[in-house]
């Protein structure tokens, strides 16, 4: 954001220096661009799900007189009818005279208007009429367009794509260790090629990645060294070379090691939410399993802020962390609210405050086993009301999975009530990615691959009518899916069989 | 003991010289007998603190090991009362839930079968109430489930009473011994009760005799593990038998075993403990063949030493998928085993771990056919 807004500063005072050389006299000099004329480029006449974003962007141009672009000028959007909402009320011009926005259609079925304003401008309004029809946004088919089978020597765990990069985690004993993060360049269409891979020393598995939202840094989990296998920490890199990772600093975690880490800007500040395993050589309070908080403002040397003990009931394995709010996945313990920022409770990342907590059903399964979840925030409603949870019951890894997935209502984020389940029959799930525009959640689903779940409107009970479209990229056999994420229009899924996988959603 | 075996985990060939089994045993009795003292110390979190060598043995954190037992193996207190040609029992202590075959330290191979963790269930705090009538013995208790995590360990006392067991025993004549019992294990791999519970079942008969006037011992023994509901099943199959013909020992075992695959650390003979989640990476089925001969020396007085050999050629076989993959982990799906040493047994012979108050009654000594007590008796 900070640079766009420089762009657009120095563009403007181009212009205005423009504007001097022309009252100096100078015919000669440089021609301003006077904005005169406004018209649509692309994005009208779409025809889309009710409730659900359009496929394209509605894109307007603005020109002067002599029809050149004209950047830096403000357009406003504005939905006319239909109930449907834009994602950014107003956007401006580039240096190729555009300026876009989405549109995400109402509930209504039928025609739908929204518009494009620049005030004085000839065309000014521009008018998209686009159409909400059931099943004709396409349906959504999961199938593989890239990538797969890249990787025989380790099991890989857990996946970060950022920019034309993608990190991969690796996992316990194949041909070696899974003590390395595996390092992908995304070509211009998205498929992924091995690029290099870092070690980590003294740990016997990378259980989690995440790189920061500004691309600077990436954090890992490690965990499973040492000789009891309760070594390990949280491990930062830098991503200046993003093809190369630098390291930078680390902090170990005896008793345990860690399990999955969250990065979340609080307060201007960068921390990182640890999921401390439960140990069993040191004292009690060194084996407790524990929410770390760490202080990422310096990399090199992490700082602990908080440390908030988790009953021993398997312990905690994941954390999701917006608007201020951190929840805790705790296998049998369930999911724990905690205010670090978000004011509900007065909380901060060195004074967490418990808002609230649920166990969810065991359903099928021996025991509630939460594991992970996304508190969903749906752009089409403006609702914030539901909480995905992933229970991760027995398995035989490679082959058999169970658990299911968990609804809770979090509306009320003090009284938490699940609402909605979803089963599949010989698969567990594992982590998460929902495309929240579009209302659809993505879901690992070990030895069933990718499961694509429509999540709109009013979710209660039994969600197996929600099944959208399910993949098993590496085949049945070959397909054990650790988790997956949307990226630059692609879907990635990283198999702890068969490696890294580039989806098609459409 | 020096045991070498090949392969090894990630392959190769390992040789150990260890000093395993060693106990101390104690009993008591007052009242004519009525209140009884049985005890057994176990050393092995000093002489094996990092388990004994063993391919195909697993439990407790340890993999291809035979993990040390904690220093109290068992202390329990019985009270026996008469009642005509009956007799019922109260035991209470820390020791052997009533639940399948016999402690493989109190048999006569030396190399633990693979089926330790299906067929017995030990160092609980338990309590047995016990009634015999004629041919027919039945015990019950309740324990703690959890297992102990380390050679200190003791039982979770917050957990006492969340598991338990049945044992029928019929005796149909004075030589055999036949069993059948069941066991409801709460979590006994996650120490504050919130892993997956087992439901066990055993069958076996005993047999201790005479073979051509010389002593002889046949066991033939079947368990099930089902665990997490029935997502997890482990069977055992077991045959053992020994024969002593004079200062010489003849053993042969014969086991199908089957046992989960769990997440190994960077030393490839330990597990991961605690338990993070409730998956493993697969089922092996062990086949395994055991042979042994000894040779009983009389070292002094109230001192017999056993020098023996045991040869064990075993398959490993991956069932019902998974990423275990043996082949691949071992380098080779057989394996041979070779332990040389001797066994030293001084002062009074071993007691029958795990039986006590009436069940104790069911297990003279003279009539046991196991291993240090069997020579020491046939002297």
């Amino acid at each position: 954001m900070i640079s766009m807004i420089t762009t657009v500063d120095r563009q403007l005072l181009l212009t205005l220096l423009g504007a001097g050389l022309l009252a100096c006299g100078d015919d000669s000099a440089v021609q301003p661009t006077v904005p005169t004329t406004i018209e649509a480029v692309s994005g009208d006449h779409q025809v889309g799900n009710p409730s659900a974003q359009l496929a394209s962007p509605l894109v307007v141009r603005v020109t002067d007189d002599q029809d050149r672009p004209a950047a830096g000028v403000t357009v406003t959007w504005a939905v006319v009818d239909g109930g449907g909402s834009i994602t950014s009320p107003s956007s401006t011009t580039g240096s190729d005279g555009t300026a876009s926005a989405q549109f995400i259609l109402g509930p209504t079925i039928g025609d739908q208007r929204a518009q494009a304003t620049a005030e004085g401008l000839a065309g000014s309004p521009i008018g998209f009429t686009e159409t909400a029809a059931q099943g004709s946004g396409g349906p959504l088919v999961l199938s593989v367009a890239g990538g797969g089978n890249n990787l025989a020597d380790r099991y890989s765990s857990d996946l970060w794509v950022y920019g034309n990069h993608a990190y991969t985690g690796t996992w316990n004993f194949r041909e070696a260790q899974g003590n390395v993060l595996n390092v992908w360049t995304l070509d211009a269409a998205g498929a992924p090629s091995f690029t290099s891979s870092v070690t980590i020393p003294n740990i016997g598995t990378v259980s989690d990645v995440q790189v920061s939202e500004d691309g600077q840094l990436l954090v890992l989990s490690g965990e499973s060294g040492g000789d009891y296998g309760q070594d390990g920490g949280v491990y930062v890199y830098r991503l200046t070379d993003p093809a190369h990772p630098d390291f930078v600093g680390s902090v170990s975690v005896p008793y345990g090691g860690v399990h999955t880490v969250t990065l979340a800007n609080l307060d201007g500040q960068l921390h990182a939410f640890a999921a401390k395993n439960p140990g069993s050589i040191g004292t009690d309070t060194q084996n407790q399993p524990a929410l770390l908080i760490y202080n990422l403002t310096e990399p090199s040397s992490p700082r602990l802020v908080h440390r908030e003990p988790i009953p021993p009931h398997y312990g905690i394995h994941d954390t999701f962390v917006r608007d201020g709010l951190v929840f805790v996945f705790a296998w049998d313990e369930g999911f724990i609210l905690y205010d670090v920022g978000n004011g509900i409770r007065g909380g901060s990342p060195s004074a967490p405050v418990e808002v609230s907590r649920l166990i969810t059903a065991a359903n099928s399964s021996s025991s509630p086993a939460v594991h992970n979840g996304w508190w969903f925030h749906n752009p089409v409603t403006g609702e914030k009301r539901y909480l995905f949870i992933g229970q991760e019951g027995p398995g035989v890894i490679g082959s058999r999975s169970s658990g299911d997935i968990h609804v809770v209502d979090v509306s009320d984020l003090a009284h938490p009530a699940e609402v909605a389940f979803f089963h599949l029959n010989g698969a567990g799930t594992h982590n998460f990615w929902i495309d929240e525009p579009n209302q659809v959640l993505y879901a690992a689903y070990y030895n069933a691959g990718v499961v694509a779940l429509d999540i709109s409107g009013t979710l209660s009970g039994d969600l197996s009518g929600r099944l959208l479209s399910q993949i098993k990229p590496g085949g049945t056999g070959n397909t054990y899916t650790w988790g997956v994420q949307l990226a630059n229009g692609s879907l990635y899924a990283i198999d702890m069989l068969s490696g890294l996988w580039q989806l098609r959603t459409r | 003991m020096y045991t070498w075996v090949d392969p090894i985990p990630h392959g190769g060939s390992l040789g150990e010289v260890r000093l395993v089994q060693p106990t101390v045993m104690a009993h008591g009795g007052a009242f004519d007998d009525r209140l009884r003292l049985l005890a057994t110390l176990n050393l092995e979190g000093w002489t094996i603190p990092n388990g004994e060598l063993a391919l195909g043995d697993w439990g407790e954190g340890f993999m291809d090991r035979r993990h040390p037992h904690t220093y109290v193996h068992e202390v329990m207190l019985s009270y026996v009362h008469p009642f005509g040609r009956s007799s019922a029992s109260l035991a209470a202590g820390k020791g052997f839930a009533p639940f399948g075959t016999d402690d493989p330290m109190s048999r006569p191979p030396l190399r633990y079968p693979v089926n330790h963790h299906l067929a017995q269930i030990l160092e609980r705090a338990v309590v047995i109430l016990g009634v015999r009538t004629g041919p027919v013995l039945l015990e019950g208790s309740v324990f703690n489930g959890d297992e102990p995590e380390r050679p200190g360990s003791w039982p979770n006392m917050s957990r006492f009473a969340d598991s338990w067991s049945a044992r029928l025993t019929l005796y149909p004549g004075a030589h055999l011994e036949l069993q059948g019992s069941h066991a409801d294990v709460q979590s006994p791999e996650h120490r504050e009760g919130f892993g997956t519970d087992q439901s066990k079942w055993s069958a076996s008969g005993r047999w201790t005799g005479s073979l051509r006037s010389a002593p002889a011992y046949a066991l033939l023994e079947w368990a099930q593990t089902s665990e997490a509901d029935g997502f997890f099943v482990f069977h055992s199959l077991l045959g053992e038998g020994a024969w002593t013909l004079g200062r010489h020992r003849l053993l042969y075992r014969f086991e199908r075993t089957e046992r989960p695959e769990e997440q190994r650390l960077l030393d490839p003979f330990r597990s991961a403990r605690p338990h993070l989640e409730n998956s493993i990476l697969g089922t092996t089925r062990w086949t395994v063949h055991t042979a042994g001969y000894g040779f009983r020396l009389t070292v002094a007085r109230a001192v017999a030493a056993l020098p023996f050999v045991e040869i064990s050629y075993g398959r490993i076989a991956d069932v019902n998928g998974g990423l275990f993959n043996s082949e691949s982990f071992y380098g080779k799906t057989s394996f041979w085993s070779l332990s040389l040493g001797s066994r030293l047994n001084v002062g009074l012979p071993l007691h029958r771990m795990g039986r006590y108050g009436v069940a104790q009654d069911t297990a003279p000594m003279s009539a046991d056919h196991q291993h240090d007590q069997h020579d020491h008796h046939s002297r």
